[in-house]
């Protein structure tokens, strides 16, 4: 068990990692790119997906290093991996996890065919999330030690994380205010099952030379570990099945926060297209099952010194430091943002359909290609996150839509996604990955997501319904 | 239409094929982690000025001693992981006398364990440092671990007499390095 915790404190150190969904960002023809931008232009008489399996999306992020070069089969010595791995890394590099599931998902149009009264679209999703930059000091102080380090500042901020699960209620309205202009916003209830946030740490640790002891040795520190959600399964007593119990509490339990999406699509030509969302800004308060641990104090320690001629201090040092940097369990209420994400796109479009394809009225005209470029940027608890991409769309024919895309990131220069929307009649199914290049070798990837689900969608039409 | 739906299914060939070309992976290796860190820090000070062996009647004081709790070894952790630990010394004496520091580590009801003794000599104005490294592994590294104090003795050697006059000190410097091994 100490294993486990010290590989998690070693890799640990923040929250959220990219959720950047640059395949189904604008991607009009799946409805849950509405989740990526509530005034996406995406129409319909009615939708639903199909339950638990209509979006799950996963992604995985790791800058630095990979999966390999920790776990890799190769009679290395894996604490010799391990050291590798610290010293090739810095403090800016992290691993992410992000996985969400949607339960239920669905949108109508609100109105008669031949009202334009918007469209409402609303579910529920759960959605996992853990971000933790390499506490690169901190690993060093575990594996080697400060022998070699004289003179080293020791920074404890280095350990920065967060883990949290929470389900997510969310009711969502967009509408055409004028043939060119779409607006939309999404209104969303969380549900936070657990969280773990250890993001505000501060001080550090030092030795170095000094002209009476033989070293000056300072730790200061102010370190907090703010949970909820979690107390029973770090208890001492606990023997209950960690999987089982969280389940029991993952929907709607927990500690309560609200939020917000807002988007837009806008057409100054008709081939030309501008979007811009912001996602989930919003909070979440935890007040059930609350507990902080904090490790505040400062000690400065000189040995264990004789005093030949006044009198001592009785205490050792061991009680003396243990006195001068606490560690602390509190029980105080805290807040936690939610992280923010940006989206923006400017898309071009060209080629109109040949009559093969497509019969429809001069009015419900699809191009056949679309290129453009997107933007991407989420808060972290340290710098904000940015990614850019540059795509091009095909619409192959009504029933089937093909994106590939190009993502520059932190994770790598060399992403390569592609994504498939394709209708059987009223049934949609998509599957998005990026990452291809990376499939030759997914161990060795720093980034790796998919995307897949599958829907009913009922188009709208300018038709009568009969 | 054809074209695109075999294309369709190389892809889903071509992805299903990507998730199968992976490296060996092994996760269980976490379970060799084994962390072996060197702690290097402070052990111990005193720097005792030649006035400090005259009585306040000018008599001489023969002995300096002081007993220090020793406390670090209530951490059980700290405890368990110890394999061994090096203790380096540096004496520096600028006092025209020679002297003999004892450093005895006891238990709780001053059960001597072990001892380390320097014999200084006497300053005569040359530089006179004296270092020594003790080392404390298997059974010596158990006596240290059950130790909860320990006594500093200072026995001043026969020679001239000192008075509130006299010049010169005696310092000592120590670190200790302990050799962790945490499984």
């Amino acid at each position: 068990m100490r294993k486990v915790l010290l590989i998690l404190g070693l890799f640990l150190a923040v929250n959220c990692f990219s959720q950047n969904k640059q395949i189904l960002y604008n991607l009009t023809s799946v409805p849950q790119s509405l989740m990526t931008n509530p005034g996406a232009d995406f129409k319909y008489k009615y939708y639903f997906g199909v339950p638990l399996l209509s979006g799950m999306s996963f992604k995985v992020g790791t800058t630095g290093f990979s999966a390999y070069d920790l776990f890799a089969n190769d009679g290395v010595d894996f604490n010799q991996k391990l050291r590798n791995v610290v010293y090739s890394t810095t403090r800016r590099d992290h691993v992410a996890v992000n996985e969400q599931i949607e339960i239920f998902n669905g949108g109508i149009k609100l109105g008669d065919w031949l009202e334009n009264k918007g469209y409402l679209s609303f579910g529920l999703y759960q959605e996992f999330d853990l971000w933790s930059y390499v506490p690169k000091d901190l690993a060093i102080l575990a594996l080697d030690g400060n022998q070699n380090y004289i003179g080293k500042t020791f920074n404890l901020s280095d350990l920065n994380v967060k883990a949290e699960m929470v389900s997510v209620l969310h009711v969502g309205y967009h509408k055409n205010v004028s043939e060119k202009f779409i607006v939309g916003g999404r209104a969303k209830v969380y549900f936070s099952s657990f969280n773990a946030t250890s993001t505000n740490n501060s001080g550090s640790i030092i030795t170095r030379p000094s002209n009476t002891t033989m070293y000056e040795q300072e730790i200061n520190s102010d370190m907090r570990l703010n949970t909820s959600g979690i107390s029973k399964y770090i208890a001492d007593d606990y023997d209950g099945d960690v999987a089982t119990d969280v389940r029991k509490q993952l929907l709607l339990g927990g500690d309560l926060g609200l939020g917000f999406d807002l988007g837009f699509t806008y057409y100054p030509k008709k081939n030309t297209q501008i979007t811009a969302s912001i996602l989930d800004v919003g909070f979440i308060r935890h007040t059930k099952d609350v507990e902080n641990f904090t490790y505040r104090g400062y000690y400065k320690y000189e040995g264990i010194n004789p005093n030949f001629t006044d009198t001592d201090n009785p205490d050792g040092v061991y009680s003396d430091f243990k006195e001068a940097v606490k560690l602390d369990t509190l029980y105080n209420k805290y807040t936690t943002w939610r992280p923010v994400k940006l989206n923006a796109s400017y898309q071009y479009s060209y080629g109109t359909p040949s009559d093969d394809d497509c019969v429809c009225i001069t009015a419900d005209k699809r191009y056949k290609n679309a290129v453009g470029a997107q933007l991407f940027v989420m808060s972290t608890p340290r710098m904000p996150i940015t990614a850019l991409t540059g795509f091009y769309q095909r619409n192959i024919s009504n029933q089937f839509q093909v994106k590939a895309t190009y993502t520059l990131d932190s994770y790598s220069y060399t992403n390569v996604g592609l994504g498939l929307s394709a209708n059987l009649g009223k049934f949609n199914m998509y599957f998005m990955a990026d990452n291809l290049l990376e499939y030759r070798d997914v161990s060795k990837a720093n980034s790796l997501s998919f995307q897949f689900g599958f829907n009913f969608i009922f188009a709208d039409s300018n038709e009568p319904p009969y | 239409m054809k074209t695109y739906l075999n294309r369709l299914i190389g892809f889903v060939l071509l992805i299903g094929c990507g998730f199968s070309c992976s490296s060996d992976l092994d996760f269980d290796q976490a379970n060799d982690l084994k962390l072996k860190p060197t702690y290097i820090g402070n052990f111990s000070y005193f720097n005792v000025p030649a006035t400090a062996f005259v009585g306040d009647d000018g008599s001489q004081l023969d002995l300096a001693f002081d007993d220090q709790e020793f406390d670090v070894f209530r951490d059980e952790y700290l405890s368990d992981y110890l394999q061994r630990a090096d203790f380096y010394f540096e004496i520096n004496n600028t006092i025209n006398r020679a002297f003999t520091l004892t450093i005895v580590l006891m238990t709780e009801n001053d059960e001597a364990l072990t001892t380390i003794q320097f014999v200084v000599p006497a300053y005569t104005g040359t530089p006179n440092t004296i270092t020594r490294t003790e080392i404390f592994e298997n059974a010596r590294l158990d006596l240290l671990k059950s130790a909860r104090k320990m006594g500093f003795l200072i026995a001043i050697a026969p020679g001239p007499a000192l008075n509130k006059n006299s010049t010169g000190n005696l310092i000592l410097r120590s670190n200790a390095t302990a050799y962790l091994e945490i499984q």
